[in-house]
């Protein structure tokens, strides 16, 4: 296999920031196909804009974000669409449509984009709560789910057109240990059963050791990426102290 | 010279000024919330008068909260005391420790007055540019709504029905007691008003004509759509608002779909058969509201019944429909579109649900603007 083909997603020279300030200067990094991608940080130095920019929610200032050899940032309307059904966003409050039950909710991409029957889509839709342990709670609306449930419920929606990728923005956010310990034994089930590329932006370490392939480090003051590799290696041989500290969990 | 102060605050005070210019302060007692503003304003008065060169600050017996260390802070920087240096000794660990948050950069920030604000005429232009350019947002969302729309009704298996009748039954059944109750009373209220000055000319039989004319033409249609905007537009913006909010909308867009076809299509189809619906409605209700006054009046039913049909044409009713369905695109691809615009955060979806109605009745009354100019062109 090529380089090329291996990379998953591709950064290049990617500069980021608001009206007035710039938040991530000429970031490069590319996440391989399978892996779990983890980004991580100190609050504020941009982890959950970056995670917008990958999934093109924002424009960057410069550079480009190649999703498997496409670019998103150059790709015109139809392009878009197919560079968009690429991959799955779980959103960190799991962003259902309250107004539409559980399996509506995960069976809407299947009705926007494919043509298939009523029942094939009901099929796949309840396949895919199942696969998230959902089956259950089918026909109950969003606001009736606790929060992990509702966060299960999103990563189903987001793998029912069956995408390379899930961007994952805090999964853990708000769940008990016990639930987010869950939720992580279903990340490493879905890369092992489905081969999908994760990469997720949290601040659970513990998920982070349990899950994660490779971890960036942002760094607010350079306005880029400080740290590169493995997270066990990095809490051991980080050449910053601050990153070995902040992966050690210890007060600077 | 030395001076002991007895007086009514907690804070007791020793102040000792020698020939050179050196002075001692000795504070005891409880410097706190409570007291320090009193005490602030003595001690500045006190030391305004003095000529001092060097001040030493004796603080080992008073008690002190964060208002009281700011005090101490002031009086450190040499603030209340130009030309003097100023130490302050006796201070316990805690209290050195909480004294370093303060800040000199603070300090010299708070000291800057300067106004910053500009003009007012770049005031003036920076929000007339600001409003010119959201009015023109708003015309051509409405426009890309229209458009989306008529391509929908062109399409109508891919509408999602289901929503339009939630939002028509959510909006529109409910609405039906108000503006009915409303419209009515205004009926009333215009008979009774008309009925005076037309009496001087002996005219009173008139009242029904132009009770009918007026509520077809001018306030059937505006004032359901003023109730639309009210309960309806708000409560679009505030559900897309949320949306928002709550990161639905990102979703959707990652999902490739565009909130306008999902969302927004939906609440103006609904808009548009409910608008005029409503205004039909009013229409009635307010005619019914002017025939107690007029059968008051001594006029028989009948005879107000056939004055109302002679002075209206279909015409009339036409243009009082007309206009309601372009008020209904209006009140919902504005309340959407102010939906669509919400912040971060949520009271953002409360300033967006006010905005949408302030903007949804500015843009009625304006479309109504334009159809009395038309209409009245065109009859003559």
């Amino acid at each position: 296999m090529s380089p090329a083909a291996r990379n998953m997603i591709e950064v290049r020279d990617l500069t980021v920031g608001y009206d007035d300030r710039l938040v991530l200067e000429r970031v490069n990094f590319q996440v391989r196909r399978g892996e779990v991608f983890a980004i991580l940080g100190a609050s504020g130095s941009g982890k959950s804009t970056l995670l917008k920019h990958l999934i093109g929610l924002y424009q960057p200032i410069a550079g480009d974000v190649l999703i498997s050899g496409a670019s998103l940032v150059h790709a015109e309307r139809e392009e878009r669409l197919l560079i968009l059904r690429k991959f799955g966003v779980l959103y960190q409050s799991g962003a259902l449509f309250g107004s539409l039950t559980t399996v509506e909710n995960v069976r809407l991409p299947l009705d926007e984009f494919t043509e298939l029957s009523e029942m094939a889509k009901d099929l796949i839709a309840l396949s895919k709560l199942r696969l998230v342990g959902l089956e259950s709670a089918a026909t109950k609306l969003p606001a009736d789910l606790s929060g992990g449930m509702q966060k299960r419920a999103g990563i189903a929606r987001a793998i029912v057109l069956d995408p390379c990728i899930l961007f994952l923005d805090e999964p853990s956010a708000g769940l008990d240990p016990i639930t987010s310990a869950g939720l992580d034994a279903l990340i490493r089930e879905l890369v092992r059963g489905l081969g999908i590329t994760f990469v997720m932006v949290t601040h659970e370490l513990a998920s982070i050791y349990s899950v994660a392939d490779r971890v960036i480090v942002l760094d607010p003051h350079i306005r880029g990426i400080v740290a590169e590799g493995p997270p066990a290696w990095l809490r051991d041989h980080a050449p910053q102290p601050w990153v070995r500290q902040f992966l050690n969990r210890e007060a600077t | 010279m030395t001076v002991a102060r007895p007086n009514d605050l907690p804070v007791r005070w020793d102040f000792s000024l020698r020939p050179d210019g050196t002075a001692k302060l000795a504070l005891s007692g409880d410097l706190d919330a409570e007291s320090t503003p009193a005490f602030w304003t003595t001690l500045q008065a006190e030391l305004a008068g003095a000529k001092l060169v060097r001040l030493e600050v004796d603080v080992s017996q008073l008690v002190s909260d964060s208002a009281g260390l700011a005090l101490l802070y002031y009086l450190s920087t040499g603030a209340m005391t130009p030309g003097a240096s100023v130490s302050l000794s006796g201070l316990t660990p805690e209290l050195q420790h909480l004294l370093r948050s303060f800040s000199k950069e603070d300090f010299d920030a708070l000291q800057e007055h300067e106004p910053t604000g500009s003009s007012f005429v770049d005031d003036v232009g920076t929000a007339t540019w600001s409003w010119l350019r959201d009015l023109r947002q708003q015309i051509e969302f409405i426009g890309e709504v229209t458009l989306g729309v008529i391509m929908n009704l062109c399409r109508p298996r891919r509408m999602r029905w289901k929503e339009v009748f939630r939002v028509f039954e959510a909006a529109g059944v409910n609405a039906f007691p108000v503006v009915a109750l409303l419209t009515f009373l205004v009926g009333m209220v215009i008979a009774f008003e008309s009925a005076q000055p037309l009496a001087q000319f002996g005219a009173q039989v008139f009242v029904a004509n132009l009770l009918g004319l007026v509520m077809s033409r001018e306030l059937g249609p505006v004032m359901a759509a003023i109730m639309l905007a009210g309960r309806s537009g708000s409560a679009f913006a505030a559900e897309l608002g949320t949306m928002k909010v709550n990161e639905e909308l990102n979703a959707l867009e990652t999902m490739g779909l565009s909130p306008v076809q999902f969302l927004v299509i939906q609440r103006v189809v609904a808009g548009i058969l409910l608008a005029p619906v409503l205004t039909v409605f009013a229409m009635y209700a307010g005619l019914l509201g002017g025939i107690p006054v007029l059968l008051g009046l001594g006029f028989p039913l009948r005879m107000v019944l056939l004055q109302v049909q002679s002075a209206l044409h279909f015409g009339d009713l036409a243009e009082g429909l007309s206009k309601s369905i372009v008020f209904g695109v209006i009140v919902a691809s504005i309340s959407c579109l102010r939906g669509l615009q919400t912040g971060e955060g949520p009271r953002a979806v409360g300033e967006s649900t006010t905005r949408s109605v302030v903007s949804s009745i500015l843009l009625i009354i304006f479309a109504d603007a334009v159809f009395a100019a038309v209409t009245y062109t065109l009859r003559k």
